[in-house]
């Protein structure tokens, strides 16, 4: 509103340069002009593969094999039919929400630390997000080593503490692993969450806080009361980017463990890989990766509706 | 008062900080001890006399000299950031045009072009790699460092928008109105005056762009082949496991080689990268 008010005060005394380009200085003209490079890029690189795999998906389309037909849901029915899929299935929902829920346990009261002030506080905070910063791929493997069946240096520090009477196999029991897993992701994501929940921290004005101090509301009412409402919005669309990044992780569990011990830590990004690019079933394998879209559209409207409502 | 005051600060905060940030960093420790350890002494039973498992008494650099001297290991650091480089470019500069439009023009339809972009924003790579493959296949672009050129801006070119979007849109309108009524075009106006303030927003997106494409995975792992193609995070975990022998050493030296270019865009940039991060979020 203020915008159309401000181009037409612009407009009256520039009216020697509106006519010199008159059609080309429209903003309705250069608005798409200038989104064109984006969008175009963005349809082809994003919505022509997304489309593409779709009819992958329902093709017998293999690496090396020229032609590819029709086959209708097949790849779909053997999906339903395959016991490692439904696996997969269980096993995403569990490290992504496992991990979501040990990265706020973590991220919270750190973000709170940090939002004090201390000596040392823009040390602290730089060193805290190197986990995120680093390649996972390359960090993944110190975790591999730390978890390697032999010389596992946490296994010897627990044997040392006298916690563990034995060598845990973190990555070859089938249970143990995918808590291996899940705790390299959540030291490779707690920094997103903690800066993320930092920055809406720092958001919140003292004074309100000392306000509701003032009116005798302990710690705990403050943080349900005052804290929340305000830090809502960047808490929630943080935690819904977490929550899709760790869904559809690839190469964490893929360096860890490549979806084993007997496939229990399979994940859709791995299990797709698995079929798709190793066993070069292209359309099963795209069929795979299909699954994610209704849980990612499902957060993609739970997002766009929420941001909609707060603005 | 003060004292107790000082002694429970110590216990309660500094403390468990301190032990927290310790173990963060432990994999990192880990990794340089590996690094610089022998493999007499890496390949040792814990219970061993004389061992010392937090540090060595014998450091080498043999793993380093065997990474640079017997693997592609420069080459994997020269792809890596031609790649990350050129993409970065892309996607700023694809970015900064939409992103300055979403922010500032309007035109039919934006608010439907601005959420389908940030709709693609939320569009995993897990859910491309497969027909993206196809395509790079049907361009015959496999196994070429264009084959990365072109898919990353597919997650860096919605990010660079949404966050320069936000910057832009914090950026007085009467500045540009001013050189407007000058009578500079509209392009004119955004080059000589909205650019240089939005400077640091660029150099948050540029950089926060640069180390998501450094560390990017699988892309790589499907697209490259040839081993003095790969980039470095591919590189070394493929070519040094050999069927199942993981060599250790040259493995945690050259995680330790790749990972530093990264660590040090961010130790110069961190105030820009977390501006990135969470930018990213809030738009």
């Amino acid at each position: 509103m203020a915008n159309g008010q401000n181009v037409e005060v612009v407009a009256a005394p520039a009216s020697r340069v509106r006519i010199r380009s008159a059609w080309l200085d429209r903003e309705s003209f250069q608005g798409f002009v200038w989104i064109a490079p984006a969008f175009l890029y963005l349809a082809f690189f994003i919505a022509y593969p997304f489309f593409m795999s779709i009819y992958l998906s329902v093709s017998s389309a293999r690496v090396g094999s020229p032609e590819s037909h029709f086959v209708g849901l097949q790849n779909y029915q053997r999906l339903f039919a395959d016991p490692t899929f439904w696996q997969t299935v269980r096993n995403s929902f569990v490290f992504t929400f496992g991990s979501e829920l040990i990265r706020l346990v973590i991220g919270l009261p750190l973000a709170f630390a940090l939002n004090r002030t201390f000596k040392g506080k823009r040390l602290v905070q730089g060193l805290i997000l190197i986990p995120f910063v680093i390649p996972i791929a390359l960090s993944s493997l110190a975790w591999k080593w730390m978890f390697d069946s032999l010389y596992s240096v946490i296994n010897w520090m627990l044997m040392q503490v006298g916690l563990i009477d034995y060598p845990w196999q973190w990555l070859g029991e089938p249970g143990l692993a995918m808590w291996s897993v899940i705790i390299m992701n959540v030291w490779r994501g707690f920094p997103f969450s903690a800066v993320i929940l930092l920055a809406a921290l720092t958001a919140v004005p003292q004074e309100i806080i000392e306000a509701a101090k003032i009116d005798g509301a302990g710690p705990l009412r403050r943080f349900h009361y005052v804290v929340v409402p305000i830090i809502r919005p960047i808490l929630f669309v943080g935690l819904l980017y977490s929550i899709v990044f760790s869904f559809t992780d690839f190469s964490a569990v893929w360096l860890l463990t490549q979806g084993g011990p007997y496939n229990t830590t399979h994940v859709f990004g791995t299990y797709a890989y698995n079929i798709g690019i190793n066993a070069g079933d292209i359309g099963q394998g795209a069929a795979i990766t299909l699954f994610i879209f209704p849980f990612l559209a499902l957060i993609v409207i739970v997002m766009l509706r929420f941001l909609r409502r707060e603005s | 008062m003060v004292i107790e005051r000082r002694w429970k600060k110590w216990v309660y905060f500094y403390i468990p900080l301190t032990l927290f940030v310790i173990g963060t960093l432990f994999p990192f420790y880990w990794m340089v001890i590996t690094a610089i350890r022998p493999d007499a002494e890496l390949y040792r039973s814990w219970r061993a006399v004389n061992n010392a498992p937090f540090w060595t008494l014998s450091p080498t650099l043999e793993h380093f000299r065997d990474l640079l001297a017997k693997t592609t290991f420069p080459y994997w650091l020269w792809n890596t950031f031609f790649i990350a480089v050129v993409s970065t470019g892309i996607s700023l500069f694809c970015g900064l045009l939409a992103g300055y439009a979403l922010a500032r023009l309007k035109f039919p339809m934006a608010g439907t072009l601005g959420t389908s972009i940030f709709v693609t924003y939320l569009v995993p790579p897990t859910l491309l790699f497969i027909p993206l493959a196809d395509i790079i296949r049907s361009f015959q672009l496999g196994n070429t460092p264009w084959a990365l050129i072109l898919t990353y801006p597919t997650f860096l070119i919605p990010f660079c928008t949404w966050l320069l979007m936000g910057y832009f849109k914090t950026i007085p309108k009467e500045l540009e109105e001013c050189a407007r009524i000058d009578g500079a075009t509209r392009f004119g106006a955004m080059i000589r005056i909205i650019f240089p303030i939005a400077v640091p927003g660029i150099l948050s997106a540029g950089i926060f762009a640069f180390t998501l494409s450094w560390n990017e995975f699988i892309y790589a792992l499907v697209f490259l082949s040839s081993p003095e193609r790969k980039t470095v995070p591919v590189g070394v975990v493929s070519e040094m496991i050999r069927g199942d022998i993981y060599f250790w050493g040259q493995l945690m030296a050259g995680a330790l080689l790749g990972s530093i270019p990264v660590a040090l865009v961010y130790s110069f940039f961190v105030e820009y990268y977390v501006t990135g991060l969470t930018g990213s979020v809030k738009g």
